[in-house]
C-alpha cells in the first residue's frame, strides 16, 4: 500500500500551522491551549496511524531545478519514529497545563512545542537530503526556545545556547556529509535524484561502493556521525543533554525520551543499510558504548533526580547507537526494540520526576525517600517503568538490552576485530551494572523512611498522573508480551534498517546462553553495588573535581570562553569605529584572498603582456596619466590632489576613447566631472593638514602598494583570459542588437533590453543608497536634537 | 565660489549641459548615451548650480518659495522632490517591465516599432526600451541629487 501525500502532509504541517496561530489560540483558551495541542498531536497521531502498514515515497514539488523536492518517505521505522513522537507528544501537552500551571510565556511555549513536535514528524518521514536538514535545524531552534524558556535564568539561557552551539554545529557536519553524498549519489540514482535518502536506500550496495571508489566514504561516515552524535548526545559531546534539564519537565519528558536526542540514533538506523561496514562498526559500536559506560557513570553521580535521569538517556542513546552500530541484523533489532521501549519508560520517568518536583518542591536525590505513603500511584508507575529502565527481567527493558549482549557476542563473527571481540560484551556488561544501580536509587525514592526535609506532599492532580500511568502501561504490556510490539510495529522498523530480512523473536530465555549469564552478571553486580551506592556516587564526583579537563563541560566552557575572548579582542581591534580602520582592514584582506588566490591555483602573468607594445597615442595618454598619478602623491594641498588627480580620470577616458570604447568614456568623464564637484564640496570641511606618525605613514604605503599590486596582477592576469576575437557571446549581442532591440548602440541595448534586470538592480542600489544617506542624516540630525534639549 | 567669472559661465554652460544629457537620453539606443549617462550629466548640471549660486537658490530664486532656515536639510521641498524622482523613476522602470506580462511574454522584454512617413522626422523608431530608460534616469537624478543636496548641506 502506498502511502497518500495529502495525509503526510497534514500530519508534518498540522503542527506548524496550529503553533503559528497558538498566540490567537491562547488568548481565548488560556492555560487550557495544551488541551488544544494535545487535540493536535492526537490528530497527528491519527493520521500517522492510517498510514500503518503503507511504504513508499510521496513527494512535493519544491526546487526542481535543483532537484530538491520535500519527500516523505513511509515505512516500519518512519511510522514508529513519527507514532511516538505524536503519541508522546499527546500525553506531554496533557500533562503540561497542570504543571506549568499559573506561569508566564505559555503562548510561547505552547507554539515551541508545537512546533519541535512537527520538526521530529518531518525527521522521520522526510526522504529528501535538504528536507531532512531543515526539519533537523528547526528540531535544534525549537529546543533552544524550548530549553532557554526561562528567559530569566542564568542557567536557563546558558543551557539553551550550550544545545544550541552542540547540535546546530553538529548539523553543520551533517550537511557536508550530505552534500558529499549527493554528488556521488548523482552518479548513482541519476541527478534527477541526487538528494533523495530513498531513492539511495533501494540501491544501498552500489552507493556504498560509489562512495568507497571516490574516496568519500569515510568523509561521509565521520561527518553523519558528528552530526547523529551531537545530536544524539555522544561522547564527547554529551555534556548538553543534562545541562539541558534546565527546560520545564514537560519538555525534558519529550526532549530526552521521544524525540530530538532520539533523532540522530533514528538518522544512523535509517542510512545503516547503506553504510554497514567494518567501519561503520568500529565508529559506531566504540562510539556507542563509551557513551553508555561514561553516562551511566556520571548518572550514578548525579545529586538531582532530573540529571540522574538526563545522564541515563544519554547511557541508554550509547545503547542504541552501539547497536545499530553491530553489523548484524540483532544490532538492528536492539536499535529498534530498545528505542521504541527507553521512548516509553523515559518519558514515563521524567514526567514522574515532575510530580515528585512539583509536589515535594525538591528535585535533590538526598532529600527525597519513602514516597510511596505520599505517592502511592506514583510509586507504582516507578516501579515498572524503572526496573524496565534497569532490564530486570521481565521488564521491556530486559529484551532490547539481552539483543544488545547478544549483538556484542556476534559481532567477532562477521568481522575479524580481534581484542574488541570481547572488549565490547564486556563493556556492555560493565555498563549495565551502573544502569541497575542508578534505576534502583530512583526507585529507591519511593521506599524507606521519610527524611524531614520537606512539609507536605500534595496529591498530583488526574491530569498530571494519567500521562505517565498510560506509558507505564504500554510498557507493562510489551513486558508482559513482547511478540506483540514486535509484531505491531518492531519487526516492520527492523526490516528498514536492517541489512538481511530475519525474523525477530523476543522472549524470556528458557535455557542458558552467554548472554543470558551476561544478563545475570549485570543484575547481580547492579544489586551487590547498590548497598555502596554512596561511595561510588562520592567516588565518581571526586574525579572532575581532582582533574576537571576530565568533565567535557569544562572543554566546552574554555573553548568558549576563549572565543568569546579573541572575538572581544578582535572587535575592538578591527570595529573600534574608525573609517580609515575598516578601510585598512577591508582592503589588506581583500588584497590577502585575491593573492592567496591566485598563488592556490598558480596563476601566472603572462609574460608577453609585459612590455612596450602600445599605440604611440595611447602610450602619452597614459604617460601622462602617470605623471599625475605621482603629482597626487606629491600634492600639497586638498584640492591640488583632487585637481591632479581627475586629471589622471579624464586621460583614462581618453584611453577609453582610443580603444574604441565611447560609451565607456562618456559614463567616465561624466561622472569623472561629477565625483571633481562633490570633492570640492566636501575638502572645504576637511582641516588642511594632518599631524601623522611615521608609523602611521609606513603601514598606508604599505597597504597602497599592496592594492596597487593586487589591482595590478588581476589586470594582466584576467586580460591574459580574453578570447581571441569574438567570441560567441560576443557575436550573438552584436547580431541580435538590431533586429531584436532595435538599437545601433549595443551596450545600450544590453543594458536595457537584454540584461535589463541587472539595470533594475543597479536602479535598486541608488535608490537604496539615496534612501540610506537620507536616513543616516535624519536619523543624526534627530539623535543630536534630543541632546540638544 | 560665487564668482562673477563662475556665475557668468553658469548662465551660460547649465542650459548646454540640459540639451546635451536630453540627446544623450534620445539618442541612447543607436549611439553612445543612454539614462545612466544622461542622469549622470543632468545632475551635474545641477552640482554647478548649487557650486555657483548655494543650495537654497532653487527653492528661493527658480520657484520663488521663502526658505526656514531652521529646517533640516532632508525635509526641503526640493529634496522632498528628489526623492519623490527617484521613486517615481523606480516604479517607471519596474513598471515598464511589467507590462510584458500582459501580454504573456517574460519580465522586462522590450520590443520596437517602426514609423514610416513621420512629418520632420520621416523615419522615426519608438523602443520600449526608452521607458525602461526613463526609469533608470529618473532614479539616477532624484537618487545622485538627494545626496548631493543632503551631504551639501551639511
Amino acid at each position: 500500500m502506498d502511502p497518500e501525500l495529502p495525509i503526510v502532509l497534514l500530519a508534518v504541517g498540522l503542527p506548524f500551522a496550529v503553533a503559528g496561530v497558538t498566540p490567537l489560540l491562547f488568548r481565548a483558551l488560556g492555560e487550557r491551549t495544551g488541551y488544544a495541542g494535545s487535540v493536535v498531536a492526537l490528530v497527528c497521531f491519527g493520521l500517522l496511524g492510517s498510514q500503518y502498514g503503507s511504504e513508499g515515497t510521496v513527494e512535493l514539488e519544491w526546487i526542481p531545478s535543483l532537484a530538491v523536492a520535500l519527500r516523505f518517505h513511509v515505512d516500519g521505522w518512519a511510522l514508529l519514529f513519527a507514532l511516538l513522537a505524536s503519541g508522546i507528544g499527546t500525553l506531554i501537552f496533557l500533562y503540561s497545563p497542570a504543571y506549568m500551571h499559573d506561569e508566564s510565556g505559555l503562548a510561547r511555549f505552547y507554539a515551541a512545542l508545537l512546533a519541535f513536535m512537527g520538526s521530529i514528524i518531518g525527521v522521520a518521514l522526510a526522504a529528501d537530503l535538504i528536507s531532512i536538514f531543515l526539519f533537523w535545524e528547526l528540531t535544534s531552534l525549537c529546543s533552544f526556545v524550548l530549553i532557554g524558556h526561562y528567559t530569566e535564568e542564568d542557567e536557563s539561557q546558558y543551557a539553551a545556547r550550550m544545545a544550541m552551539l552542540v547540535t546546530v554545529g553538529g548539523g553543520l557536519f551533517l550537511l557536508v556529509g550530505f552534500l558529499l553524498l549527493s554528488l556521488v549519489a548523482g552518479d548513482v540514482v541519476g541527478p534527477a535524484s541526487a538528494f533523495d535518502l530513498a531513492a539511495m536506500l533501494e540501491r544501498p550496495d552500489e552507493l556504498q561502493t560509489a562512495l568507497r571508489e571516490r574516496g568519500l566514504f569515510v568523509p561521509v561516515l565521520g561527518l553523519v556521525a558528528v552530526g547523529a552524535g551531537a545530536k544524539s548526545a555522544q561522547v564527547p559531546l554529551h555534556f548538553w543533554l543534562p545541562n539541558a534539564m534546565a527546560a520545564p519537565t514537560p519538555v525534558s519528558a519529550f526532549l530526552h525520551s521521544a524525540t530530538m536526542v532520539k533523532v540522530g540514533v533514528y538518522f544512523v538506523g535509517r542510512v545503516r543499510p547503506m553504510l554497514v561496514s567494518l567501519e561503520w562498526l568500529l565508529l559506531f559500536a566504540t562510539v556507542g558504548l563509551v557513551t553508555m559506560t561514561v553516562c551511566a557513570l556520571l548518572a550514578v553521580a548525579a545529586t538531582d533526580i532530573k540529571e540522574l535521569l538526563a545522564y541515563s538517556t544519554a547511557s541508554h542513546l550509547g545503547l542504541m547507537i552501539a547497536g545499530f552500530g553491530f553489523t548484524t541484523v540483532l544490532g538492528a533489532e536492539t536499535g529498534v526494540f530498545h528505542l521504541l521501549n527507553h521512548a516509553l519508560f523515559k518519558a514515563a520517568l521524567f514526567l514522574v520526576a515532575g510530580i515528585v518536583a512539583h509536589e515535594t518542591g525538591t528535585r535533590r536525590i538526598a532529600d527525597l525517600g519513602g514516597l510511596r505513603h505520599d505517592l502511592p500511584f506514583t510509586a507504582a508507575i516507578t516501579a515498572v517503568v524503572a526496573l524496565s529502565m534497569a532490564g530486570i527481567p521481565p521488564f521491556s527493558g530486559f529484551y532490547s538490552k539481552e539483543l544488545l549482549f547478544e549483538a556484542a557476542l556476534e559481532a567477532s563473527h562477521v568481522y575479524d576485530i580481534g581484542v574488541l571481540g570481547w572488549l565490547y560484551p564486556a563493556v556492555a556488561v560493565f555498563a549495565s551494572v551502573f544502569t541497575v544501580v542508578y534505576s534502583l536509587r530512583f526507585l529507591a525514592l519511593f521506599v524507606g523512611d521519610r527524611p524531614a526535609g520537606y512539609s507536605h506532599v500534595h496529591r498530583p492532580s488526574l491530569t498530571l498522573l494519567v500521562p505517565p500511568a498510560l506509558l507505564a502501561l504500554l510498557t507493562a504490556v510489551i513486558s508482559v508480551d513482547p511478540e506483540l510490539a514486535v509484531r505491531a510495529i518492531v519487526q516492520s522498523g527492523v526490516d528498514a534498517t536492517a541489512v538481511d530480512t530475519h525474523e525477530m523473536h523476543v522472549g524470556i530465555p528458557t535455557s542458558y546462553s552467554p548472554a543470558v549469564g551476561m544478563s545475570a552478571v549485570a543484575i547481580a553486580g547492579g544489586i551487590l553495588a547498590f548497598p555502596v551506592y554512596g561511595t561510588l556516587h562520592d567516588g565518581i564526583r571526586a574525579i572532575p573535581r581532582t582533574a576537571p579537563p576530565v568533565g567535557a563541560n569544562w572543554w566546552y566552557d574554555a573553548v568558549v570562553g576563549n572565543l568569546t575572548g579573541s572575538g572581544r579582542w578582535l572587535a575592538t581591534r578591527v570595529h573600534n569605529g574608525l573609517l580609515r580602520t575598516y578601510a585598512t582592514w577591508t582592503l589588506a584582506t581583500t588584497c590577502a584572498l585575491t593573492l592567496a588566490g591566485f598563488a592556490a591555483t598558480a596563476t601566472v602573468v603572462p609574460a608577453e603582456l609585459i612590455g612596450l607594445d602600445a599605440d604611440p597615442a595611447i602610450a602619452l595618454v597614459l604617460a601622462v596619466a602617470v605623471v599625475a598619478g605621482l603629482a597626487v602623491v606629491l600634492a600639497s594641498t586638498h584640492v591640488a590632489g583632487v585637481l591632479t588627480l581627475s586629471i589622471l580620470g579624464f586621460m583614462v577616458a581618453i584611453f577609453y576613447i582610443l580603444a574604441s570604447a565611447p560609451d565607456l568614456a562618456l559614463t567616465q568623464l561624466v561622472v569623472e566631472t561629477l565625483v571633481l564637484v562633490i570633492f570640492l564640496l566636501v575638502i572645504e570641511e576637511i582641516p588642511e593638514y594632518y599631524e601623522v606618525g611615521l608609523g602611521k605613514v609606513a603601514r598606508d604605503g604599505v597597504l597602497s602598494l599592496a592594492v596597487g599590486a593586487t589591482a595590478f596582477v588581476t589586470v594582466l592576469v584576467t586580460t591574459d583570459a580574453r578570447p581571441d576575437g569574438t567570441t560567441e557571446i560576443a557575436r550573438y549581442y552584436t547580431e541580435r542588437a538590431v533586429p531584436e532591440g532595435g538599437g545601433t548602440n549595443v551596450v545600450n541595448v544590453i543594458l536595457v533590453d537584454f540584461r535589463g534586470f541587472d539595470t533594475l538592480g543597479e536602479l535598486v542600489v541608488v535608490a537604496l543608497a539615496a534612501i540610506s544617506i537620507l536616513t543616516l542624516i535624519i536619523m543624526r540630525s534627530g539623535g543630536a536634537g534630543g541632546d540638544e534639549e | 565660489m560665487t564668482t562673477v567669472i563662475m556665475r557668468t559661465t553658469a548662465r551660460a554652460v547649465v542650459p548646454i549641459i540640459f540639451v546635451v544629457a536630453a540627446s544623450l537620453f534620445i539618442e541612447g539606443h543607436n549611439l553612445p548615451g543612454g539614462g545612466f549617462i544622461a542622469g549622470v550629466l543632468t545632475t551635474t548640471a545641477f552640482a554647478i548650480i548649487y557650486l555657483t549660486f548655494g543650495l537654497d537658490f532653487l527653492e528661493r530664486a527658480v520657484l520663488g518659495r521663502d526658505v526656514d532656515p531652521g529646517k533640516e536639510p532632508a525635509r526641503d521641498r526640493v529634496v522632498v522632490a528628489y526623492h519623490r524622482l527617484f521613486a517615481f523613476g523606480l516604479t517607471v522602470a519596474v513598471g515598464s517591465g511589467l507590462v510584458p506580462l500582459l501580454f504573456g511574454r517574460p519580465f522586462l522584454t522590450q520590443t520596437f516599432v517602426e514609423l514610416e512617413g513621420v512629418p520632420i522626422y520621416h523615419h522615426l523608431e519608438i523602443a520600449s526600451a526608452l521607458a525602461f530608460d526613463f526609469g533608470v534616469y529618473c532614479v539616477v537624478v532624484g537618487g545622485l541629487l538627494t545626496i548631493l543636496s543632503v551631504v551639501g548641506a551639511e
